[in-house]
């Protein structure tokens, strides 16, 4: 085992154990397991994106549409179908990820920033759909009257409507299947080729690699796991709102990204807990929050243009 | 091309020299000669990132409990389109919770109030909830200005059975078809407002208006109730419904003028109601049709040209109000610590802070159902209403039944912040009309 390997396999279990005691230590630092759940649902959302840009070299500027979209589809799901806690996600995760899967079929001849454009234009679609169709979604108040059901197995129950650890351990076990789903794609030939892609698209293009393709099905993955952090995230809060539709929700999923770092598998996941945890105290202490969160952007982007986790990558290429 | 070839080797290190990496090098370069430490950049960089972290995780860190206080979660969004609003609520907030912590607090404990920025975005109302009631064990939740938001917390604060207060969402679904337990709220219902002003719209100007509504919870109750007591009148009317935080009303305004509405109801709220009263001067609109509507707050007020001052509109509370010898002395009090006079908002913060701290003296108990069982019919003293009449908070929907003032705005007369005159008052009783029509149905937890 050379020492590159190793650094990644102690990266991966200082973070699981990290994930896993969260209960245990949190609270002692004045956290609240509801934020954990929320680092863990952005953390989610961006590595899915992190797909798309680290892993492929592509900048959607629209992941929110799939975001909400996850979120609505498991409100929805909740309130008008059954109140499954299951099914609703796998409504939201199927709703979001095949608006992306239909929408990546008209995206993949672009690139750059009119690959950017055509997706924040996406996104607004969906968004102003949400924020009109008042008597379906509930419009700008957001959509309501839904709750997180019990998860019933039969001979037992895991109540995670009412037991807040409980639901944290829910959410860290999709998370946990989600990133293991993340890491068995990108280390896949699939995976590989669309590092290639990412590095030089015309020699991948020259050998024989159908681009367009690979991106698609970049796109349409990414979009599926985006929406599966959403349909968590409507879980977390019982409700689901347009602005989780809106391009500055698709704005944060960039920063968080960026300042984890993109290169990094994990990057996303650290961006995640600097930006939630920034959002959350300092929104506490000063109503000028937000200019301390851009400046720690601007900050990670001047200082460490690989993120947060590219800085402690020793000489890593991926 | 050729040129750059031809620069020379001291004008390439030159251009080297300003990249940022090597000022890296050369400031590590004075640590290490100078024999001070060795210490790499990586190692620097990541000592920095520490340091960086610990001043965020500085401020959970728990300090030592003396006297527990009792804690108001207070919820606003004082960023954003409303935060005029909000602003004036906590500061009201933050004097009230100063005055009470001077005269024995609550229960004879201190009283610390924590503020939480909803940003006037739903997701992060409903967060901050979560982050009062799980993080800071807080007593009540107090918030928002913003209906939907209020109406968002309300699902949280319910589920974890804390005592909720909405001093200043109006949309009536809080306190009718979608009322809590839980849940008593200050300010009037749309339904309220416009029912005490629709007499006097009409009466005055016509029945052909023209509504510019904010579309969301509260904008669409209020434009709701107001066209059903115009088209019981008789009357027609023409509006648009534009997002909560729209700047630009030229499509509108041009609508309203082809329409010749006797009368424009601005239903907007914040600094989109002062940019609508704004482009409805410029555009020249104030000779054709009178200004009117249910709310116009001191603060909009304050911050729109004089020709816009104008209208007749309902007031919440006034300060400036002889028959009511109370509302003196709170003025008096309030007034230098917040170098104005005091509006609607604060009124709406004290009296909500203080109907907490009735409760709560009532029940002899801060659990949530205990407060909110205390609460159910609670009248509220003079001294805090500040009221002509009796209010209480109604038990059938949580609703208080304050009075309503009508009146005519104007630029000021007399006092700086003197913009309003009532010209008659309506018991809240009257506007609201009885619980049943309010489509509430009161379940207690058993």
């Amino acid at each position: 085992m050379n020492g590159l390997l190793r650094h990644k396999y102690a990266t991966t279990a200082i973070i699981w154990v990290l994930l896993l005691t969260v209960p245990l230590w949190l609270p002692l630092l004045g956290g609240y397991t509801a934020l954990a759940g929320r680092v863990l649902v952005f953390g989610l959302a961006a590595m899915s994106f992190n797909m798309l840009l680290g892993f492929t070299g592509v900048m959607s500027f629209g992941h929110a549409a799939y975001f909400g979209l996850g979120a609505y589809g498991c409100g929805l799901f909740l309130k008008y179908v059954t109140p499954s806690t299951p099914l609703a996600m796998i409504a939201g995760t199927l709703l979001g990820g095949i608006a992306g899967t239909l929408f990546g079929l008209l995206l993949v001849r672009r690139r750059g920033v009119y690959f950017a454009m055509v997706t924040i234009a996406f996104g607004q679609v969906c968004f102003y759909i949400a924020y009109k169709w008042d008597d379906f979604t509930g419009g700008y108040d957001g959509l309501r009257g839904f709750a997180r059901a019990p998860i019933d197995f039969g001979a037992f129950k895991i109540d995670i409507a009412n037991n807040s650890t409980a639901f944290y351990f829910f959410i860290v076990l999709v998370f946990g299947l989600a990133a293991a789903a993340q890491a068995f794609i990108l280390r896949s030939p699939f995976g590989r080729t669309l590092l290639a892609i990412r590095e030089n698209e015309r020699r991948a293009r020259f050998l024989g690699i159908p681009i367009e393709k690979h991106i698609w099905l970049s796109f349409s993955i990414s979009c599926f796991f985006t929406a599966l952090a959403g349909s968590l995230y409507a879980l977390l809060n019982n409700f689901a709102d347009p602005l989780g539709l809106n391009y500055i929700m698709s704005g944060n999923i960039v920063m968080i990204t960026v300042m984890g770092g993109m290169r990094a598998f994990w990057g996303p996941l650290v961006g995640a807990v600097l930006f939630v945890m920034l959002q959350d105290y300092v929104s506490s202490m000063t109503t000028n929050w937000m200019f301390f969160v851009g400046l720690t952007f601007v900050c990670v982007v001047l200082f460490f243009p690989r993120g947060l986790m590219g800085m402690f990558q020793k000489g890593a290429k991926t | 091309m050729p040129r750059f070839k031809e620069a020379s080797k001291q004008d390439r290190a030159r251009f080297a020299r300003v990249r940022l990496p090597n000022v890296y090098r050369e400031l590590r370069g004075m640590v290490v000669n100078t024999g001070m430490l060795t210490i790499g950049r990586r190692s620097l960089l990541k000592a920095g990132a520490i340091v960086g972290g610990l001043q965020v995780a500085s401020p959970f860190i728990i300090k030592a409990r003396g006297e527990t206080p009792v804690k108001i979660g207070f919820i606003d969004p004082i960023t954003g389109s409303l935060s005029a609003l909000a602003v004036t609520e906590v500061e009201a907030a933050k004097w009230t919770v100063a005055q009470m912590n001077k005269t024995g607090g609550i229960l004879g404990r201190p009283v610390e109030l924590l503020i939480e920025d909803s940003a006037n975005d739903t997701g992060t109302g409903v967060q901050k909830a979560h982050k009062l009631i799980e993080r800071d064990n807080v007593d009540v939740i107090i918030g928002d200005v913003n209906s939907g938001i209020a109406y968002a917390i309300m699902g949280v604060t319910a589920e974890k059975g804390i005592l909720h207060i909405v001093p200043g969402g109006h949309t009536d679904p809080i306190t009718g078809t979608d009322c809590k337990w839980n849940t008593y709220r200050t300010c009037n219902t749309s339904a309220m407002d416009t029912a005490a002003i629709s007499g006097e719209l009409l009466k005055r100007f016509g029945k052909k208006w023209f509504f510019v509504t904010p579309d969301y919870a509260y904008g669409k109750t209020l434009q709701a109730n107001f066209i059903k007591k115009l088209t019981a009148a008789g009357g027609t009317f023409e509006g648009d419904m534009l997002p909560i935080a729209t700047s630009d009303f030229s499509a509108t305004l041009i609508k309203a003028k082809a329409f010749k509405p006797d009368v424009l109801l601005n239903n907007m709220g914040g600094s989109a109601q002062i940019n609508c009263m704004k482009q409805f001067l410029q555009f020249g609109m104030s000779k054709d049709m009178a200004l009117g509507g249910a709310l116009f707050e001191i603060e909009s007020v304050r911050s729109v040209p004089k020709e816009a001052q104008a209208g007749w509109w309902c007031m919440e509370w006034y300060w400036n109000n002889p028959s009511v010898p109370a509302v003196k002395t709170f003025v008096d009090a309030i007034s230098p610590s917040i170098g104005k006079k005091p509006t609607a908002r604060h009124w709406m913060a004290y009296v909500s802070v203080h109907a907490f701290k009735m409760a709560a003296e009532k029940a002899k108990s801060l659990k949530g159902i205990d407060m909110a069982h205390a609460m159910a019919d609670m009248e509220l003293p003079p001294e805090i209403s500040l009221m002509p009449g009796k209010i209480r908070y109604r038990a059938g929907d949580h609703q208080l039944m304050s009075d309503i003032h009508i009146g005519q705005m104007h630029p000021p007369e007399g006092d700086p912040d003197n913009y309003f005159t009532i010209s008659s008052t309506v018991t809240g009783e009257e506007a609201a009309g009885s619980v049943e029509s309010t489509g509430c149905k009161m379940v207690f937890p058993t």
